[in-house]
């Protein structure tokens, strides 16, 4: 196992120690680890969700895609109401007859496994003097001193016996997690989904095990980690938290409540300034698809302005 | 062996799959493609199960993917909805 992943612990490490020796120049060259390897460490998740930033896109487009299928969507719907196994099937040839799916896919979600558990591996390494990848020597020996509020980076909640800090550290953290992880669903579900006549179920359900569910997986899997892994993973949070509040507030999915809080806003806007109300599917914003698909050929699209983008903030 | 991989997956599918809302791009979905795969072909499930997962990537385009019954070459439809 640990061959297999060598390289992403010297991708992880070097991420890390080339986030280190930048912070140098801000803070100095010497002293103030703890604030310079916490910083790397969100530098790491930085770097890592920019790079899947293309991806994100790539989903929001296929998802906007949709608007153009809507009336075979519901064709399908109707058609099959009563066999929920053939309405999947027959929404799922659809997608791929016209090459677009609006689902994020599984594997993503696993990809992120390996990277999670060589930065585990690699802090941990420095909990239990093991160097990994470039995190060797000195580099080592400082990390080993860094601490996050006081609790020490690789110290887990488990592991601290009577370090007070480092417990109050890690239940903060979890605490944390587990309101990000709850409103950004939250969110997606109130704001950024179409209405459907089964959300209502699906919804409670989700925020029922939104609740209770994953604090408790939080909580039990997070006394395991050492505080610089909580790091990493509150910081992941708070990064899909804000990528979707962006997305839900510039660029919603047609026929979810945002988007009809944005056409509703710029008719105002519009009739205010005296132009004509755009209600096209083209809720602009930066992430918006190329308009090459079919979306277009049934509507005459405006080209959202400079100037209106500003002002819808 | 194969009892642990069906109750992790159904605790998944129970537990933690509904918090993060559909996402998969094929029917049946992964998960439930796995539970039938093992269920059917045991271990060599375990790696048509990967291959699926590796297939729902975000290039891909999905679709509708059973898998087949080891004698009939039917699909296998249960647990899907």
């Amino acid at each position: 196992m640990g061959s297999i992943l060598n390289p992403l612990y010297y991708a992880v490490s070097w991420v890390m120690v080339t986030f280190h020796s930048f912070f140098g120049f801000i803070f100095g060259k010497d002293g103030h680890e703890s604030i310079k390897w916490s910083l790397s460490i969100i530098g790491l998740v930085i770097v890592l969700r920019i790079i899947l930033i293309p991806l994100f896109v790539k989903q929001i487009k296929s998802q906007r895609a949709l608007t153009a299928l809507q009336p075979h969507m519901k064709e399908i719907q109707k058609k099959y109401k009563d066999d929920r196994q053939k309405q999947s099937e027959e929404m799922m040839k659809l997608y791929k007859e016209h090459k677009t799916n609006p689902l994020a896919s599984c594997f993503p979600i696993l990809a992120q496994a390996p990277i999670f558990f060589a930065l585990f591996t690699v802090l941990n390494g420095i909990a239990r003097d093991v160097p990994h990848g470039f995190l060797k020597g000195d580099l080592l020996n400082a990390a080993q001193k860094a601490e996050f509020f006081g609790a020490n980076l690789s110290s887990t909640f488990l592991s601290s016996g009577t370090n007070g800090q480092t417990k109050l550290v890690t239940i903060a953290l979890i605490v944390f997690m587990s309101a990000t992880t709850f409103t950004t669903q939250r969110q997606l579900m109130v704001k950024g989904m179409p209405k459907m006549d089964s959300s209502n179920n699906m919804m409670l359900q989700q925020q029922k095990i939104m609740l209770y569910v994953f604090p408790v997986i939080f909580a039990v899997t997070g006394v395991n980690f050492p505080v610089g892994v909580l790091i990493y993973w509150s910081t992941t949070n708070l990064w899909t938290f804000g990528q979707q509040f962006y997305v839900i507030k510039r660029n919603p999915t047609p026929g979810s409540p945002a988007y009809e809080e944005l056409i509703k806003k710029r008719a105002i806007k519009n009739s205010e300034t005296g132009e004509l109300p755009s209600m096209d599917g083209s809720a602009a914003g930066d992430v918006n698809p190329d308009q090459d698909d079919e979306t277009n050929q049934q509507k005459q699209r405006q080209q959202p302005s400079k100037k209106k983008k500003k002002k819808k903030k | 062996m194969r009892k642990i991989f069906s109750k992790a997956i159904k605790f998944y599918q129970r537990w933690i799959s509904p918090a993060f809302g559909p996402r998969c791009k094929y029917y049946p979905s992964c998960s439930t493609y796995a539970l039938n795969a093992i269920e059917e072909y045991g271990a060599k499930g375990i790696v048509m199960s990967a291959w699926r997962i590796i297939k729902c990537n975000p290039w891909s385009h999905g679709g509708v993917d059973y898998v087949l019954s080891k004698n009939s070459k039917q699909p296998i439809k249960t647990g899907a909805n």
